[in-house]
């Protein structure tokens, strides 16, 4: 008779998932217990860290600055009404089902997230913006709706969003000198509309910037060649804060201008953000030129397409489709990097933090809260940056990049 | 078609296109404009920038940089007073950029191997834990990271100088950074140069014989090994060679008792005092030995890991073994046996803690330290005293011919001429010099022996009085820029060497699994190779991108390239040359990666074939 055999090992289930990955061997079964246990003493003492040892009041007192430094409270419906036009924009656009609204859509679906939390914390915390992130929640979900009901408004939405630009900077700059809509001086703008301002203009207005200089850059016209080439090169060769420096330094004296004020430290650092970013966007864009086959520019002609209708309908289209990956790190690279104005004397996000470890109230802390600030840096900088990177890694999936 | 219209074909292909319809013209047209305009634009900017800066009497060309700088530099790879000049400043911004790069470079590129390696692996905590390091890293600004470094050092949750950790090899730790011993360059040095050019050369001999033998050969093999060994070989039997050698004549030491500092130079005219003119020996190995002495302090309440402490004392670090009898008691001990003070060492004899023995254990007990009486809680507060016959310690100068002892005194003031509340600074000031007694005083009885040495001399670091002396010094800015730097390029490096791992076709794994390879030796010889190839280029990027990054250095108060320009164009307000400065030194480091990167991607071409 023959001998019932054991039960083969499972192959499914936690049991074989742990076996699998976690104690595959000796050697790999000491190194889980060996990291679990530095793994678990590092997480404990972080987190015993950050609920019983850190000082958050000072973060949470100075939110406002955080968020706009010191733009007038009376008039912080301004910036409200702006981020809730974004959303709505943003809603609108996630509702659509082709690839490029993938990238919008993971982008919205963690903001409305952000902002039904701001919401919540909002009407039980903050009477003087009780009902502001309510409205941008609700301004999302409406954006969405509309867009899923009346499919056609998409259609719209480039020129909305280049309506939007307008009405953005009018909110935030303001018209008149007195009234709803009174000036606000940029010396006010700071915190993380700042920072937003820099990166959103940084990323803009270098688009159609950095498609010309790779168009020149890939000219057959050898001085405009050498020109772009130059640029490119000199830019991308020295680090950012340099530029910054140097644009808070020479942008007055280049424009002969005899008062330096009258050019505010905010257009300098614009200037500098948006010619650096430039210069990365031409190499992006380069390398999608360079992606597109030579059949496609001689189908082209062949079609009787002349050299700026191949260029524009035929070439960029496929270029720029193949570089939506590289551009969105650029825009993560420049959002971080915006961090930098703080050399130009500019109170963005980072350098509140600043302004906020000198605070009286926090020097009174034992050892600073510049551990807190940093951490509370850190967690904001890394929400938006890693939405942005998690939304274009799906796009890359979708877009069949990686996958051969 | 008609013959009319094939005539008249031929006719139009035989006339000549109007010049403002040809191609070529246009585009000679096009780029004449352009180059017009574009002269035009700078000579508007030129013409501007030079009327502005003689109208505000700025500096608009490179003769500043033979002025006098007069900016305290903390960290100077070369020698640097404030007497240097502005050129010489911008040359150790340029050195300290170097210094952090190449540094950061080197361990970025194993961290990041390291963390990109763990991302393929089979263990999901390992896996998990670096796909975390990724995302987190890669998604927070390089400034944030900084700041985080550097507070994280300063406050102190590392110790502080005045407790700092003794590292194995002694190495000293504190949040005044990390001290190092290393190697200096003795006054022997010169005996050992021919031997090291010998050294080079046979080297060199031994490299491209042996190429020239494999290639001869036609067999693949390593010609570099026996070369660097034929090289280290002649190097180490010339440095035995050599031995020590006799002092430099005229070798003497000059001491300075209020400041602790020995100076060694060559006594030219043999009077015992340094001389403006004589010069000074860098590097000299000396042994101080002090007959007999003391150092006194109050005890402090600080904070230490963002906690209060309190009634602690710290000497400069001693250890036991540099004293013949050493003995740490109380300034004045009936007042302190009047209250029952009693001391506590953490380390006999530089730290401890004043308490009074509540329970009657004989020993301390945490809250002991605290005076109940006090109308806020606070330690005790009280002058400890330490004496001491028969101290002895072996220095090595620096590259001023400088080296610092502890500020012993011989005697006491009376206790109650230093108050109860002694700052910080006076902390370590020498006793005899805060008031009291003149008539007490008599002077330090310290001897120094200038010791022989070989050539190279081996510094080991130590705390006179509040700071480093001697080895190297890695301040906690440094540091701070450094390991912000390594942990946040390594993030991006860790990517691209998955990326190279993964585009490893996985039929080349299965084939050296099939030639019977173990995973380590596939790993060697077959998958990292090939992945080599896809992954220097961008590795190659990211090096330039540290290089450039290093410019946030001003977060963490580093004085590189940049932070030494912007100070050099405050003082100077040449802020036009300045930025030319800045800009080539930048774009020259870019170029030498740039010439690297080429290297490489036409040996990896190469190597295709």
């Amino acid at each position: 008779m023959i001998e019932a055999r054991k039960p083969p090992i499972r192959q499914t289930g936690p049991v074989a998932w742990a076996r699998r990955n976690l104690f595959g061997g000796i050697a790999d079964t000491i190194v889980t217990l060996v990291g679990g246990a530095l793994l678990v003493w590092a997480l404990y003492s972080l987190l015993t860290w950050v609920f019983t040892g850190a000082h958050w009041e000072q973060v949470w007192n100075n939110l406002k600055l955080f968020a706009v430094y010191r733009f007038p409270t009376h008039l912080l419906w301004r910036p409200f009404t702006m981020v809730a036009l974004v959303m709505f924009l943003l809603g609108i656009g996630a509702a659509g089902d082709k690839y490029e609204s993938l990238i919008v859509r993971g982008v919205f679906r963690w903001f409305m997230y952000a902002a039904g939390a701001l919401a919540v914390v909002g009407l039980v915390f903050w009477p003087s913006v009780r009902f502001g992130w309510l409205a941008v929640a609700l301004a999302g979900m409406a954006g969405l709706g509309l867009g899923t009901v009346v499919p056609s408004v998409r259609r719209l939405l480039p020129w909305l969003w280049g309506a939007s630009v307008v009405v953005a900077f009018l909110l935030l700059y303001g018209v008149f000198e007195d009234g709803p809509l009174v000036r606000v001086s940029t010396r006010l703008w700071g915190g993380f509309l700042l920072t937003l301002v820099l990166s959103v203009v940084g990323i803009v207005v270098s688009f159609p910037l950095g498609i010309l200089l790779a168009l020149g850059r890939r000219s057959d016209l050898p001085v405009i060649k050498v020109a772009c080439t130059a640029f490119i090169e000199v830019v991308r060769g020295a680090p950012l804060i340099t530029w910054l420096f140097i644009a808070s330094l020479l942008v007055p004296l280049l424009l002969g201008l005899s008062d330096p004020d009258s050019i505010s430290a905010l257009a300098r650092s614009m200037v500098a953000v948006t010619l650096f970013s430039a210069a990365y966007m031409a190499e992006n864009v380069r390398g999608g030129l360079q992606a597109v086959p030579r059949g496609q520019v001689e189908a082209a002609r062949a079609l009787g397409l002349s050299g700026w209708q191949t260029t524009l309908l035929i070439v960029l289209p496929q270029a720029l489709r193949a570089v939506i990956p590289a551009i969105v790190g650029q825009a993560i690279g420049l959002f971080k990097d915006t961090s930098l104005v703080f050399i130009v004397g500019l109170f963005d996000f980072f350098n509140v933090a600043d302004v906020v470890a000198n605070q009286p109230a926090s020097l009174l802390v034992p050892g600073g809260i510049r551990l807190e600030l940093s951490l509370f840096l850190a967690v904001v900088y890394w929400f938006f940056a890693y939405r942005m990177s998690a939304a274009s890694r799906q796009l890359e999936t979708q877009l069949g990049v990686g996958v051969r | 078609m008609s013959a009319e219209t094939i005539q008249r074909t031929a006719l139009g292909s035989q006339q000549r296109i109007p010049f403002y319809r040809n191609v070529r013209t246009i585009g000679v047209l096009a780029q004449v404009v352009f180059a017009v305009v574009l002269v035009a634009a700078a000579y508007v900017v030129y013409h501007n920038v030079t009327t502005a800066l003689r109208s505000a009497n700025l500096p608009s060309d490179f003769g500043f940089l033979d002025q006098r700088a007069g900016i305290p530099l903390a960290e100077t790879p070369i020698r640097y007073t404030g007497e240097n000049s502005y050129g010489r400043a911008f040359l150790i911004g340029v050195l300290n950029t170097l210094k952090v790069a190449l540094v950061g470079v080197a361990f970025a590129t194993v961290l990041g191997v390291v963390i990109g390696v763990m991302r393929l692996s089979r263990n999901f905590l390992m896996r998990g834990f670096a796909t975390v390091y990724v995302e987190t890293l890669r998604n927070t600004p390089l400034a944030v990271q900084i700041i985080f470094w550097y507070t994280a050092f300063l406050t102190p949750l590392p110790p502080r100088i005045l407790n700092a950790v003794r590292l194995p090899g002694g190495a000293l730790f504190s949040n005044q950074g990390v001290a190092l011993p290393w190697p200096y360059p003795s006054y022997h040095f010169g005996a050992w140069v021919p031997y090291l050019v010998a050294a080079v050369a046979i080297g060199a001999a031994v490299w491209w014989l042996r190429r020239r033998q494999l290639r001869l050969a036609d067999r693949p093999g390593n010609a570099f090994g026996p070369g660097l060994l034929a090289a280290l070989v002649v190097a180490v039997a010339g440095y035995l060679l050599v031995g020590k050698g006799s002092l430099p004549s005229g070798a003497a030491t000059a001491f300075r008792e209020t400041s602790g500092v020995v100076t060694v130079f060559r006594d030219l005219n043999g009077d015992g005092v340094k001389q403006f003119l004589e010069p000074f020996i860098p590097f000299a190995a000396v042994t101080a030995r002090v007959a007999e002495g003391g150092l006194e302090v109050q005890t402090q309440n600080l904070v230490e890991s963002r906690r209060y402490v309190y009634g602690r004392f710290y000497f400069p670090p001693f250890q036991e073994s540099e004293f013949e009898e050493v003995e740490v008691t109380f300034a004045d001990p009936e007042a302190a046996a009047e209250s029952d003070l009693a001391i506590h060492f953490f380390q006999f004899p530089s730290r401890g803690v004043v308490y009074r023995d509540r329970d009657g254990d004989g020993a301390w007990d945490q809250g002991e330290e605290l005076d109940p009486d006090a109308p806020s809680p606070r330690g005790f507060s009280a002058a400890v005293r330490l004496s001491f016959t028969g101290f002895e310690r072996t220095l090595v100068a620096n590259r001023n011919g400088e080296a610092r002892i502890p500020r012993f005194a011989t005697t006491f003031a009376a206790s109650e001429s230093r108050g109860a509340n002694v700052s910080p600074a006076q902390l370590f000031a020498p006793p005899a010099a805060a008031g009291g007694g003149e008539d007490e005083e008599e002077p330090l009885q310290a001897e120094f022996t200038i010791q022989t040495s070989r050539p190279l001399v081996w510094s080991k670091p130590t705390i006179p009085i509040s700071n480093y002396d001697g080895g190297v010094r890695l301040s906690t800015n440094y540091l701070a820029l450094l390991i912000a730097l390594v942990v946040y390029t390594a993030s991006f490096i860790a990517e691209i060497v998955r990326a190279g791992l993964l585009a490893v076709p996985n039929g080349q794994r299965e084939a050296a699994k099939a030639l019977g390879l173990s995973d380590s030796q596939a790993f060697r010889f077959v998958i990292f190779p090939q992945a080599m190839r896809v992954i220097l280029p961008p590795l190659i990027s990211q090096f330039l991108n540290l290089t450039k990054n290093s410019s946030l250095a001003p977060l963490a108060a580093y004085s590189e390239l940049f932070a030494i320009s912007i100070i050099i164009a405050n003082q100077t307000g040449a802020t036009v040359p300045v930025t030319l400065m800045i800009i080539a030194a930048y774009l020259t480091i870019s170029l030498l990666f740039a010439l690297v990167l080429n290297i490489v991607n036409a040996r990896m071409a190469l190597v295709e074939r």
